[in-house]
């Protein structure tokens, strides 16, 4: 019996399928863009001159962050580039955040890669790139060292005057 | 040898009977001796017993082609002479043809004796493939003819012609020939003329030797006289007393001409002659239509007529193309340029709207047409201002009573319109040069309002700036009567939408609520009006659109009256308090001077300069700029409002006093100091200043990208901002324009150019 379908018929019903797919992904993808947009107009309002971030080319989905080293840490006047890869999901996934400035830190990893549970399981619709930003520069000053990413850092962090050297010496590597 | 004799008898014999061959022989001789029956025949029977019939017959037809080639054509063609007189042609024409006539009769007469001689002879043998020999001859002239043509003879034939159309034109005549200068009733040209079209006739000759000179001369004749009929006259229809003409006058004159034609192709030669008539009728006509077509669309609605004559002729015609360049063409000589006021630009593209639509009601042609002139309209400034405020004017005006006709704006043209399915049978498809992936339905339905908000493709701007103008309509009339204000806006609600016109509903509810606070307040025991009575209008700053910021400080005794009214309002009124715009109302006063009073109402600045002369007589310009907080030059400005109406006076270079008596000194009134033009001045922050608060925007936008993006050329900025900060109704930023906001920006330090870059200070 199944064989008596037309092909044809089957083709085309399959056609339709993709085709509703498609319809699917791009009307989500516009949900996506569309909250990046909203995004990033607020956080151009804020005026907020410690944290920024702006898409990198013509791709919304791939931006990049700068935040300003936190006041009263060895991280003060130093600055910082992040890069964001926002997935398809997004925000019900989190974005892919990572260093691209060398930053010496114990959650911190050699490639950039950060530690940090909002950014992995913690993660939620309600955060958005302003408080992933703060979060970060919040991470800066008070690092989780009982799960390092970058051991030496972790050591160090108890000898300020030495650690504060390797941020030094990482950062001026860049 | 008997047969020597009998060859010379035979070639005399021969020669008798056919003239031609002595040579000579003149074709002006009358042959009219009678053909000898016996001679002939005995000539006959001795060429046909030798077998030479046909050598005779040859040398009979080269004879003929000989005297035709040597005497006749150039005869013929030496009646063509290039004459200064017109008239002359005709009788040039005439004469050369009766001549011509004469010869051919005379040939004709030898080509009847060769018949005869053929059918003795039984010659099969043709001459030139022509069955019949006297069409031989007249194929034979007429190659003569035309292997000899003249230069000038399409002049003469012309001459020749016209006279006798001119004749022929009822119009033309006044009861006297134009030829021969007589009475029409004694003149007999017309009958030369149609015995010369019957010579031609018969010689088959009219066709080839006059037939393309007819059609020229015919063309330009009807062109002509579509031009004089139709210049400059735009209010009737043309289109079928031109047809009439063009049957009763020329094709009757044609048919008159070809009746001659033998056989049954002069019918049809006259029918086709009819039908590229016609064409060309239509042709012409259109194209005189559309060398006046902006004149045609000016004149809308009188010029109706012309029009619909064009779209009766466009679809005969090819002509769509050229209507579409020269109509641009046009708009952009006589309109889209400085010296056209926006108002004007407007009217003529609503009439433009308007008409065309008559001619292609898919919308289409507009469409094209328009396009330059939409573009113009939004590099025009006050295009918007132009548009709302004749949208609600008072008196006839265009746009008022389109929008009292009432229709949703579409802007978004991919809104559903339900197909109006009662008319489907009058359903035309779109041009072929339609643009498929627009709607047209879209196109046919957009109304002029419509079309308009469409220039700038969003109805926020337009409200916007109604919005604006209703501002500045409110406070400069101070008038409570909002009744024809709600009526528009009622109207404009209809079009716009609510939501859109929220605020301005609350604008006007807001000089509602002024007038009642008022009252109110004027009744309040607490409030005591000293010697200036006042009442505020309260306006919400949310929904106004923003004011323009000047600063001025009034003078105490109006301070303390606003102080007082204002507690009076936080008392009604609980949490709320007043923010007083000093520089914004109107002022009665009545100025008492030693020998006259003036009554005038002023703005507050003026009132304010006069109450702080009633204090002291002589201020320094620069001191009471000091109290009054307002910039010297503003302030000489204002004051010179002053000294145009006589009262105040500069004694010396920035001093002035008041000028108490005005007799003696009747001379130094300075009318043409200044006459204020406050009134026309807007309260609201003009649209440059609201640009710049836009860009004001973008200016966080590219500090953000600058920020994280270190640096970036131009065109790089530019593309950024379009993608991700040109949303919404915001009005996009041209390069250019960016160019020279970046470079201030760069002037103030705030922004580091080097190499094509732009970068963020340290």
């Amino acid at each position: 019996m199944a064989q008596n379908v037309n092909p044809f018929y089957e083709q085309q019903a399959g056609a339709t399928k993709q085709n509703d797919n498609a319809k699917k992904t791009s009307n989500d993808s516009h949900a996506v863009t569309k909250r990046l947009h909203k995004e990033l107009m607020t956080l151009m309002m804020s005026q907020e001159k410690n944290i920024s971030a702006f898409p990198e080319g013509e791709n919304l989905f791939k931006w990049i962050g700068t935040i300003m080293g936190p006041k009263d840490t060895v991280y003060e006047t130093l600055k910082f580039k992040l890069s964001f890869q926002f997935p398809n999901s997004y925000p019900y996934t989190a974005p892919v955040v990572k260093f691209v400035t060398p930053c010496f830190h114990p959650n911190v990893d050699t490639s950039g890669n950060i530690c940090l549970d909002i950014l992995k399981d913690k993660w939620s619709a309600l955060y958005d790139v302003r408080t992933i930003l703060l979060s970060i520069q919040a991470l800066l000053g008070e690092p989780n060292i009982d799960s390092p990413l970058n051991a030496l850092a972790a050591e160090k962090w108890q000898k300020q005057d030495e650690y504060k050297k390797h941020v030094l010496d990482t950062y001026k590597e860049a | 040898m008997t047969s020597a004799v009998d060859y010379k008898g035979a070639w005399n014999s021969i020669k008798k009977v056919f003239p031609i061959l002595e040579d000579a022989y003149t074709l002006y001789q009358l042959e009219d001796e009678p053909l000898l029956k016996n001679e002939f025949c005995e000539a006959i029977d001795f060429i046909k017993n030798i077998g030479l019939s046909k050598t005779i017959q040859d040398l009979i037809v080269s004879k003929i082609e000989q005297r035709l080639r040597d005497e006749v054509a150039p005869e013929f063609w030496s009646y063509f002479k290039k004459s200064e007189n017109d008239n002359k042609g005709f009788k040039q024409f005439y004469n050369a043809v009766k001549s011509l006539y004469d010869c051919y009769k005379q040939l004709d007469h030898t080509i009847s004796k060769l018949e005869l001689f053929r059918q003795a002879t039984q010659l099969e043998a043709l001459v030139y493939n022509e069955k019949c020999v006297h069409d031989a001859l007249r194929l034979i002239l007429k190659a003569t003819l035309l292997s000899q043509l003249n230069l000038d003879y399409q002049i003469v034939v012309m001459n020749f012609y016209e006279t006798a159309l001119k004749m022929e034109d009822a119009e033309e005549n006044d009861g006297q020939c134009i030829i021969c200068l007589q009475e029409s009733l004694h003149c007999n040209c017309l009958h030369l003329f149609q015995e010369t079209n019957r010579k031609l006739g018969d010689m088959t000759l009219l066709e080839p030797l006059v037939g393309q000179t007819l059609t020229n001369l015919i063309y330009s004749y009807v062109h002509a006289h579509i031009q004089k009929i139709c210049k400059d006259s735009f209010d009737s229809s043309f289109i079928s007393v031109l047809e009439k003409w063009l049957q009763n006058v020329v094709i009757n004159w044609l048919r008159k001409i070809y009746c001659y034609t033998s056989g049954p192709n002069s019918e049809f030669l006259v029918d086709m002659f009819d039908k590229k008539l016609v064409n060309y009728l239509y042709n012409s006509y259109t194209k005189i239509r559309i060398d006046q077509l902006f004149n045609i669309i000016i004149e809308y609605p009188e010029s109706l007529p012309a029009l619909e004559d064009l779209r009766v002729c466009l679809p005969r015609t090819d002509l769509k193309p050229l209507l579409t360049k020269k109509l641009q063409k046009a708009m952009e000589t006589r309109l889209l340029h400085p010296g056209v006021s926006t108002p004007d630009v407007l009217t003529a593209y609503i009439a433009a709207i308007r008409s065309l639509r008559v001619l292609d009601p898919t919308g289409l042609l507009l469409e094209t047409v328009t396009q330059p002139v939409h573009q113009y309209l939004r590099s025009r400034e006050d295009t918007v201002r132009c548009v709302v405020s004749s949208l609600t004017e008072e008196g006839p005006n265009d746009l008022a009573e389109e929008l009292v006709r009432g229709e949703a704006v579409q802007v978004d043209e991919n809104t559903p319109v339900d197909e109006d399915s009662e008319n489907w049978e009058t359903w035309v498809p779109d041009p072929i040069d339609a643009i498929p992936s627009k709607s047209s339905v879209y196109r046919r339905t957009s109304d002029i309002i419509s079309m308009l908000v469409n220039v700038y493709g969003s109805k926020e701007l337009f409200v916007n700036e109604y919005r604006t103008l209703l501002a500045d309509r409110l406070l400069t009339q101070y008038s409570c009567d909002t009744e024809k204000e709600i009526r528009y806006l009622e109207l404009l609600k209809l079009r716009f939408g609510d939501s859109q016109l929220h605020y301005c509903e609350v604008m006007l509810k807001d000089i509602a609520d002024s007038k009642r606070i008022n009252q109110h307040i004027k009744q309040d025991p607490e409030y005591t009006e000293s010697d200036v009575p006042m009442s505020a209008m309260i306006v919400s700053a949310q929904f106004w659109p923003p004011f323009k910021e000047e600063k001025l400080e009034l003078h105490d005794q109006l301070v303390t009256q606003m102080k007082s009214y204002t507690s009076a309002f936080e008392t009604l009124k609980g949490s709320r308090t007043l923010c007083w715009k000093n520089h914004l109302g109107v002022v009665d006063i009545e100025i008492e001077l030693a020998d006259r009073t003036l009554n005038l109402s002023v703005s507050p600045i003026q009132a304010t300069i006069m109450m702080y002369f009633q204090d002291k007589h002589t201020w320094e310009l620069e001191e009471l700029s000091k109290v009054m907080q307002c910039p010297p030059t503003i302030l000489r400005r204002k004051i010179g409002f002053w000294q145009s109406h006589g009262i105040l006076t500069e004694t010396k270079a920035d001093v002035f006093c008041v000028q108490e008596d005005l007799e003696n000194k009747d001379s130094n009134i300075q009318e043409d100091i200044f006459v204020e033009d406050y009134e026309s001045e807007s309260a609201m922050a003009s649209a440059q200043d609201q640009r710049e608060e836009e860009l004001q925007t973008f200016w966080s936008y590219i500090v953000g990208m600058l920020m994280n993006l270190d640096t970036l050329p131009l065109d790089r900025i530019h593309q950024m901002l379009k993608m991700f900060a040109f949303q919404g109704p915001t009005i996009e930023c041209s390069l250019q324009e960016l160019k020279v906001f970046l470079d201030r920006k760069v002037r103030e330090h705030q922004l580091i150019y080097s190499n094509g870059y732009y970068k963020l200070p340290k």
